[in-house]
């Protein structure tokens, strides 16, 4: 069996709080494989889901950035 | 006639000049324009009287400019502390705590109405009772609020069905409220079907205030409101009949004294409006409050069953109310609450301090919901939808949360927020905004934020509609029809509700009235 | 992603029916980004919420439906609600800042009314001890650490020229940090 392919997510910084994105990845830890880098306007969060399937990564790239999203609004904003 | 039936006035064609006006909003009333300041005084213009004020070339010898003049719509004249003082009349509220105060003892409930989903339980659920215990800590928070006037209100499910706690906050809050110097009454909202003598007996005693749901003529009651024997109308109004006469055997008043029914507007009440009307009138009832049906406590199913749009319900309210101002017109007393409530802003420039129609409006700074397990919300609503899974309402607990952490907290103060129309798009502009407010908890179900979008709200559409009718009526000037709307704004307190004399009142003020009793 | 809507203007929406995602591009110009935070924030019950910029001059919005309702209505209707909200939103942004100090004054007056003073009970169980206590004014600050106390003269009898009496070094925090708010 293949292992399931990383998708990156890339969160501009002037839209996403840097500790609201480290805080969605603990969170979501237990369910996938990260690896976070940085650019100049980016955070940069590569990310599969341990359990195989393009569907499930997906899934988990999605609620890691509506969670991420939620902690940037409650912290007011980037 | 609704509004719409009149042309529309040509606003292009008026080339308005600023200058001359002191702030004001306008709005198209049948052939008047209604105009309203920012203390909510409010003048019905014709189209040539509202032109001449756009323009600014009102004459000051006219007999416009005086009727402009004295109700501050001038720049010039324009008299702020009468503007303040207004405000404050009208604001009035914002200076005491919760009065509400709404204990649920039960979620156990033995009739099984179609709307009702959430915030009921079958008979066999003893678990969701309220303890002595958690009322006991219920009523020490309630009576920790700053207002000096406290009503607790007993709900469910049936309250009936847990009565023996119902009984033991009478005795426990009665005391308490002697000893802390409390204006306090009860109320409670029940079916009637587990009534029994010794029951009304306490209860009449103790002056509790009983109110009970009736949703018209007996067929369309017991189709909604189902007890496996099938005759919850004839058990609610034998009790109701009965309830009335013991006031009257007591030498109260009947016209201020007599059981209180709600209505619950469904899609099968819309073609019945003159049944429904004809059977409160009947049941010695003076007041019926047309509120649309609201989406708590019912699943989605079930909504779209019972629902309508706001255009049926508008239609519904304004033949029902035609058909009550007609039978004032005859002598028969009832009065239509929503009216009452808008009214009495309008007329008389005060807040009657209905919560949900005030702007902020009351959830946590005007009422707190008691749950049976000892959880407590801002409103009632916020408690059903704590039961339908969503407990963003939820403000503390009766063990652990103090007065101050109630009333203070964060979701408090952003339902403050939310439901202050000077902050609110559409309604810093809307002409009705001075006698108008909104529900957080209404827009967050139905709309996702606390503070909703009042162009798409069902509950907007309603308060404009409403407003509409009665703006109408007002620039109608049948006598009739104004001195109905006098009555209906005339407030009698309900005196005899209030718990015994406490030993050091806090104000003289009145704290039971009858919202506008005939 | 494909595009677009007959009834919007071109290059604003598109939307990409294998993922039910549909994206709005907002002109920040025109929207602040709070009130683009505001809607996104609505919809996240419902949708995953993404933002980017594709230009310096662009916002993007991508919803992807979590229903996976993915037909063009739907995701019409939904890109709809959001534009309506964000509108919304932006207008709210706008007037919370001009009738500001009347809705402080409000709320204040409100919370206030209901909450009334603290009793014995409240101030006996309030944390003193909280790191947040917020002493603008330096009220509970010793006199020393107010005003500063003179350091030690250096080895010469010169002046050490710290006169601000400032232990934070900035010249103005003996008026207090800021302006009361109105
Ligand atoms: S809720 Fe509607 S009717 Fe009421 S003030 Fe706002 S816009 Fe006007």
């Amino acid at each position: 069996m293949t292992e399931p392919a990383f998708i990156d997510l890339r969160f501009d910084r002037s839209l996403y709080a840097g500790p609201a994105i480290d805080e969605a990845v603990k969170v979501f830890a237990a369910h996938g494989e990260f690896h976070m880098s940085e650019e100049t306007d980016t955070w940069v969060v590569k990310l599969r889901a341990l359990r195989p399937g393009p569907a499930r990564t997906r899934r988990l790239a999605h609620e890691l950035a509506n969670y991420a999203l939620g902690l940037t609004v409650q912290r007011g904003g980037a | 006639m609704s509004a719409a039936t009149h042309a529309p006035m040509d606003l292009v064609a008026i080339r308005p000049q600023a200058g001359t006006q002191a702030f004001f909003r306008h709005r198209q009333v049948g052939e008047h324009v209604l105009v309203t300041n920012f203390e909510g005084n409010f003048l019905l213009l014709t189209q040539a009287e509202f032109t001449r004020y756009a323009t600014g070339s009102v004459a000051p010898d006219s007999e416009l400019f005086t009727r402009l003049s004295s109700a501050n719509f001038l720049r010039a004249s324009y008299d702020v502390r009468k503007a303040a003082e207004a405000v404050k009349a009208r604001r009035g509220f914002l200076h005491a705590g919760p009065n509400l105060h709404i204990l649920v003892v039960t979620l156990r409930c033995n009739e099984t109405c179609i709307y009702c989903h959430a915030s009921r339980a079958n008979m066999d659920r003893v678990d969701t009772d309220m303890s002595k215990e958690t009322a006991e800590k219920a009523v020490e928070l309630a009576l920790r609020s700053t207002s000096p006037f406290i009503t607790i209100e007993f709900q469910g499910g049936e309250p009936l069905v847990n009565f023996a706690v119902v009984r033991h906050v009478c005795e426990y809050a009665g005391r308490r409220a002697r000893e802390l110097g409390k204006q306090l009454q009860f109320t409670m909202v029940s079916n009637f079907s587990l009534m029994d003598d010794e029951k009304l007996a306490f209860l009449v005693a103790h002056r509790v205030q009983l109110c009970t749901s009736i949703d018209g003529p007996e067929q369309l009651h017991n189709a909604q409101r189902k007890l496996p024997t099938m005759d919850a109308h004839q058990r609610a109004v034998h009790w109701i009949r009965k309830i009335n006469q013991r006031y009257i055997d007591m030498g109260l008043d009947p016209t201020l004294y007599h059981v209180e029914a709600l209505l619950t507007t469904t899609a099968a009440s819309l073609p019945l409006w003159r049944q429904i009307v004809d059977t409160y009138v009947s049941l010695g009832c003076k007041a019926l409050f047309l509120r649309p049906i609201d989406p708590f406590g019912f699943a989605d199913r079930t909504r779209l069953r019972l629902e309508y749009p706001r255009s049926a319900y508008l239609e519904f309210y304004r033949n029902a109310v035609d058909y009550m101002l007609e039978l004032n017109r005859q002598g028969v007393q009832i009065l239509e609450r929503y009216a009452g409530i808008f009214l009495t802003k309008i007329l008389r420039g005060e807040d009657p301090n209905f919560l949900d129609l005030r702007s902020p409006a009351g959830a946590g700074i005007g009422q707190l919901a008691y749950n049976y397990d000892g959880k407590i919300f801002s409103c009632d609503e916020g408690r059903m939808l704590h039961e339908m899974g969503d407990s963003r309402f939820l403000l503390g607990d009766v063990r652990t949360s103090s007065y101050r952490d109630l009333v203070g907290h964060e979701t408090v103060r952003a339902m403050v927020l939310a439901s202050n129309l000077d902050g609110q798009p559409d309604c810093v502009n809307c002409t009705y905004q001075p006698y108008c407010g909104t529900i957080s908890t209404f827009n967050y179900k139905n709309q996702g934020s606390i503070f909703g979008r009042m162009r798409e709200s069902s509950v907007c559409a309603v308060h404009k509609g409403i407003q509409d009718y009665l703006f109408e009526k007002l620039a109608a000037r049948d006598p009739h029809v104004l001195a109905t709307f006098e009555r209906w704004t005339t407030h009698r307190p309900r005196e005899h509700f209030v718990q015994e004399p406490t030993s050091s009142p806090t104000t003289s003020a009145p704290p039971v009235q009858s919202p506008a009793e005939p | 992603m494909q595009s677009s809507y007959p009834d919007i203007p071109a290059g604003l929406v598109a939307h990409d029916l294998t993922d039910a995602a549909v994206e709005l591009r907002v002109d920040p110009a025109i929207y602040p980004l709070q009130a683009v935070y505001g809607a996104a924030y609505i919809f996240i019950d419902r949708c995953y919420v993404f933002l980017d910029r594709p230009a310096a001059d662009a916002l993007r919005v991508t919803l992807t439906a979590k229903s996976g309702q993915a037909d063009v209505g739907a995701l019409r209707a939904l890109i709809g609600e959001f534009a309506n909200e964000l509108i919304s939103c932006a207008w709210r942004h706008q007037i919370t800042q001009d009738n500001r100090v009347l809705l402080e004054t409000v709320t204040l007056q409100a919370i206030a009314g209901a909450m009334g003073p603290p009793s014995l009970d409240d101030l006996a169980s309030f944390d003193f001890s909280d790191q947040g206590f917020d002493d603008p004014l330096g009220i509970a600050m010793s006199w020393e650490e107010k005003h500063g106390k003179k350091p030690p003269p250096a080895t010469t009898s010169e002046p050490t020229g710290d006169t601000t009496g400032d232990t934070t070094g900035n010249p103005t925090s003996g008026h207090g940090v800021e302006e009361p708010t109105p």
